[in-house]
């Protein structure tokens, strides 16, 4: 298996709203999800989910409600709000171009200096 | 809104505290069972598999903590757990709390009971409107070392008429009355005023109303009563306005009464105004009170003043040489106090600061006993800033426990201040004095505990809690708690607040051992006289009402004699005499200029100066004033014999420095009153205070020179209250209408003069005492502390030799040092600071050599004896034991 990355400061919230994006998830859920959608390339740290799951909660940009999961346990899913759709948004825009601007700088040759 | 929403946010999480905590834990145990179960699935047994799923998780308490945080809902819960935590902390060890309480109990007491003398006297503003743009004007003549002289009615006229710089200008006279209906006879404090009293002040009655200005034209006798005087005579009756009333043997009006606050400014019973006749005789000693305009500075209206000083000169040539000196009436009514006030504001921080030291190395001592406690914290991943705010939290319960008793220290204190805060303070070089407000607890002084109280908790908890997050969590916990590597920088802190305590304290002996050795000096200047068992009182007769027979002055001096006579006869006095002005009382000034008959003519301009002083022949006597060459006074230097004077050694030494001045004549300006001989020369007096030289004086006899107000001096060996009634009685028995004033001994006198040094002498020598016994509990703290960390090293030395002496002179040898080193900085700090006391010290100087080696001495004096207990439970320490303690 090729070595993990270690997630870049501020991008576990990006990730967090995208994986809450595609229906409604719990913690352990959004986890697995974005694992899966990176196909295990990321590394993330399973305690610092939460406070950052609080953090968004808190900023209005998910909501959460407890049901019930696959396996008939209580559990506290997660659901992208109005606002956290336009955030997701926008950090995603700015995420292509800053990825455009860093890969171009990082791709120019010496001649074209 | 957004606030609002928080708060809401806040007070949700405070009220389902206990659902979002179990919320959180469920939500986080099931993260960590599905994922076990996916392991399971995997292959994995389920013990191991919840094994793994708890180790990727991380910490599990960390990650609550930031979730709390996250939620940004911890704010209050946070507060309220730190509370209760360091209520249970600090009740859990009595004595250190007790110790810390008092500490700052002490420091925070006195910093609150001296702030309410400055807020009752530097801060207050006077009870009248803007008081701050009101100016005192004088006349000065330097030439004549006359810096503060009341002008004359004229020169306020002048003034009125030729000044811009004033919106207006205001006179007023100290005086005395005598009330002989309604009710007893008695003397009162009067005041006569210009009739602009009114406005000038922005004066509300509580009845009737005050002058018109217009009044001022012609007499009107109307008169304002003061609010104590009103409640006194008049039982604070309202139908008084209209009544009238005999004052000097005539009728006056009442129209009004004063507001109770105003006698801040001036103590008077009765208020009665000057016309402008009566303005223009007032020959001197007068107050005017300017009123800058707006616009105006008191540079600019001073340089104003000055030029008008100059016009004045040249149309009346008795102003010749006189200038004009302006003070603002806020700091000349203070100039006594301020310094002493300054000086001690100034110690009582130092106390406070000295406490904070002390309770900050408490702190430290705990918060080091308590390393392993906070390593632990850390370790379960309790955040730097959440564990500073819990130190935080217990030294602001501690400052405000200490705050609250200190509350009641100032409460107590502050009654006992108010005893020694003189209430009528002199103005320097003016011969007047001002009354100064009472002195209460009030609610700005608890304002001022309150906030003294969190800065000090701030300032202590900052100390500690900062020092004790720089140990490193894995040493601590490897060394049981006994982390060698942060117990040497915690020593280190410890002795740089031992220092700082001890050159803090150093700097408060030295200003009470200089005071000490100042008043000690004070109390042994010699004045000129013998200040002892001497009793004095006033008598005006009353010779203002128009049929008055002391309107004739051969009348005013028989009178005084007869009084003399008949006083003289009362038992147990020694000696009795009059004379216009006791010496040190600042109740008036009478100068004047004079020729030598026999010398060559003054070039023009020139002038000899000198105080007048009218006195009955036994006055060298009963104040034991030494007589030096010639004679004294006799019953029959009288209006019918040759005119003569006595002159003190002051005057001999300076006017005939290579002659006999006996047999000369002085003649006071004024061509038409008689050559005196000068017949005799008696010791010098010094008049206007201790601190003063004796000033040249000319004696006259006071029947050849009679006034309406006089002293009496009485030299008796018995108690002042004995026999002052048997003194009035002779008194009466003369004249049974006579009321006598402003009873006093010199004693009392003299206290009134040194009230300032007496204030900063003894508080600032409580001051240091208490500084002086905090350093001593700094130092037997540290040392004991140090102790206890080198027993297991003091074991090793003993066993391998060492001696009893040995140890205690290693235990007080590091005290002492640390003393030696605070005295050193004390010295430096001192010799910058004192000079501040320059003001109040007599005979003494601010670097005064003997009282800096003294001090520091009884320093490391008290450092030593308060490392001799611990350095004696050194020598008492078992090597076996201590070796195997460690």
């Amino acid at each position: 298996m090729e070595k993990q990355l270690e997630l870049l400061q501020g991008t576990l919230d990006m990730l967090i709203l995208k994986a809450a994006s595609l229906g409604p998830l719990h913690g352990y859920g959004i986890l697995l999800r974005i694992q899966q959608i990176s196909k295990d390339r990321l590394e993330i740290q399973q305690g610092s989910l939460y406070p950052a799951l609080y953090r968004l909660e808190h900023q209005g940009w998910i909501t959460s409600e407890w049901g019930e999961s696959e396996n008939k346990r209580k559990a506290k899913y997660y659901q992208l709000t109005a606002a956290g759709k336009r955030r997701l948004h926008t950090e995603t825009e700015n995420w292509n171009r800053m990825a455009d601007v860093i890969a171009g700088i990082l791709g120019t040759k010496p001649e074209e200096v | 809104m957004r606030l609002w929403s928080q708060f809401q946010s806040w007070m949700r999480a405070l009220a389902y505290r206990a659902r979002m905590e179990s919320d959180m834990d469920a939500e986080l145990r099931f993260h960590m069972e599905a994922y076990a179960e996916d392991l399971e699935r995997q292959g994995v047994d389920r013990d191991d598999a919840m094994r793994r799923a708890h180790i990727e998780f991380g910490g599990v308490e960390r990650a609550k903590e930031e979730c709390r945080e996250a939620r940004g809902v911890s704010f209050l819960a946070t507060l309220l757990q730190d509370l209760r935590y360091g209520v249970r902390g600090l009740a859990k060890s009595p004595g250190f709390t007790t110790i810390a309480v008092l500490t700052l109990a002490l420091g925070i007491g006195a910093n609150t009971a001296i702030f309410n003398v400055v807020n009752a006297t530097l801060l207050q503003p006077l009870p009248i409107r803007e008081g701050s743009r009101l100016v005192v004007i004088w006349i000065s003549n330097l030439e004549h070392g006359w810096s503060r002289i009341g002008p004359a009615g004229q020169d306020y006229l002048d003034w009125k008429e030729q000044s811009k710089s004033f919106d207006d200008l205001f006179m007023f006279e100290h005086g005395t009355g005598t009330v002989t209906a309604p009710g007893e006879p008695e003397q009162v404090a009067g005041l006569r005023v210009t009739t602009n009293f009114g406005e000038f002040f922005g004066i509300k009655p509580v009845v009737g109303r005050t002058f018109r200005v217009e009044e001022g034209a012609g007499r009107h006798n109307y008169a304002i009563l003061g609010y104590g005087y009103w409640q006194r005579k008049f039982a604070g009756d309202r139908s008084v306005v209209g009544r009238s009333m005999t004052l000097n043997g005539e009728q006056y009006t009442i129209i009004g009464v004063l507001p109770p606050d105003f006698a801040d400014l001036f103590s008077a019973d009765l208020v009665v105004p000057f016309d402008t006749d009566w303005i223009k005789r007032a020959d001197s000693d007068l107050g005017v009170f300017g009123r800058l305009k707006p616009a105006g500075t008191l540079k600019q209206a001073s340089g104003e003043m000055s030029v008008i000083a100059g016009r004045i000169a040249t149309a009346r040539p008795s102003r010749k040489g006189f200038g004009v000196a302006l003070v603002p009436l806020q700091n000349a009514r203070l100039e006594y106090l301020r310094p002493a006030l300054l000086v001690l504001l100034g110690a009582v921080g130092f106390v406070l600061l000295i406490s904070c030291a002390n309770v900050g190395n408490l702190m430290l001592a705990r918060s080091l006993a308590r390393q392993r406690e906070i390593s632990i914290r850390m370790a379960l991943g309790a955040g730097r800033l959440r564990l500073i705010r819990q130190f935080l939290t217990e030294s602001t319960i501690l400052a405000l426990l200490g705050g609250g008793v200190g509350a009641l220290l100032a409460l107590w204190s502050t009654h006992l201040l108010a005893i020694f805060v003189p209430s009528r303070i002199p103005v320097p070089n003016a011969a007047d004095k001002v009354t100064l407000p009472g002195i209460h607890m009030t609610g700005k002084a608890f304002a001022f505990t309150i906030v003294v109280s969190l800065l000090t908790g701030i300032i202590f908890g900052l100390i500690p809690g900062l020092q004790s997050l720089h140990c490193n969590v894995n040493e601590t916990l490897k060394e049981g708690g006994r982390g060698f590597v942060s117990r040497l920088r915690g020593n280190r802190t410890r002795s740089t607040l031992v220092v700082v305590e001890s050159a803090l304290a150093f700097v408060l002996v030295i200003g009470a051992g200089l005071m000490i050795k100042s008043f000690w000096h004070l109390l042994q200047a010699n004045p000129g006289f013998r200040p002892d068992h001497l009793l004095t009182l006033r008598i005006k007769l009353p010779a203002d009402a128009k049929d008055s027979q002391y309107r004739e002055p051969r009348n005013q001096a028989d009178t005084f004699h007869r009084f003399l006579t008949s006083v003289e006869a009362v038992p147990g006095i020694q000696s009795a005499a009059f004379t216009e002005i006791v010496p040190l009382s600042q109740d008036e000034m009478d100068m004047g200029y004079f020729l030598v008959k026999e010398n060559p003519p003054l070039a023009p301009g020139e002038h000899l100066a000198a105080d007048y002083r009218d006195i009955t022949p036994n006055y060298f006597a009963t104040m034991g004033i030494p007589l030096i060459k010639g004679r004294i006074f006799s019953q029959q230097d009288n209006l019918d014999r040759p005119r003569v004077v006595v002159i003190d050694e002051t005057l001999a030494r300076r006017f005939f420095p290579n002659e006999d001045p006996i047999g000369k004549h002085l003649q006071v300006p004024d061509a038409t009153r008689p050559a005196r001989e000068i017949v005799g020369i008696v010791g010098g007096v010094r008049d206007t205070g201790f601190d003063q030289q004796p000033r040249p004086t000319i004696y006259f006899p006071s029947l050849q020179s009679p006034d309406q107000t006089m002293s009496l001096v009485v030299r008796t060996s018995l108690p002042p209250g004995a026999i002052l009634s048997a003194i009035k009685s002779a008194i009466w028995s003369v004249d049974k209408n006579q009321p006598v004033f402003d009873v006093k001994s010199m004693d009392e006198i003299i206290s009134g003069n040194v009230s300032a040094q007496r204030l900063a002498f003894l508080l600032l020598g409580v001051f240091a005492f208490l500084a002086l016994a905090l350093a001593a509990i700094g130092i037997y703290g540290v040392t004991s502390y140090l102790m206890s960390a080198r027993t297991h090293e003091i074991g090793v030395r003993m066993a391998l030799g060492a001696q009893p002496l040995d140890v205690s002179r290693l235990v007080l040898g590091h005290g002492a040092k640390l003393v030696a080193i605070g005295v050193f900085v004390g010295v430096v700090a001192a010799l910058a600071l004192t000079r501040l006391l320059t003001n109040l010290l007599f005979g003494v100087s601010a670097s005064d050599p003997w009282t800096f080696v003294g001090v520091g001495l009884l320093l490391i004096v008290v450092a030593v004896v308060a490392s001799y207990v611990p350095a004696r439970r050194a020598t008492r320490v078992d090597p076996l034991v201590a070796l195997r303690y460690e």
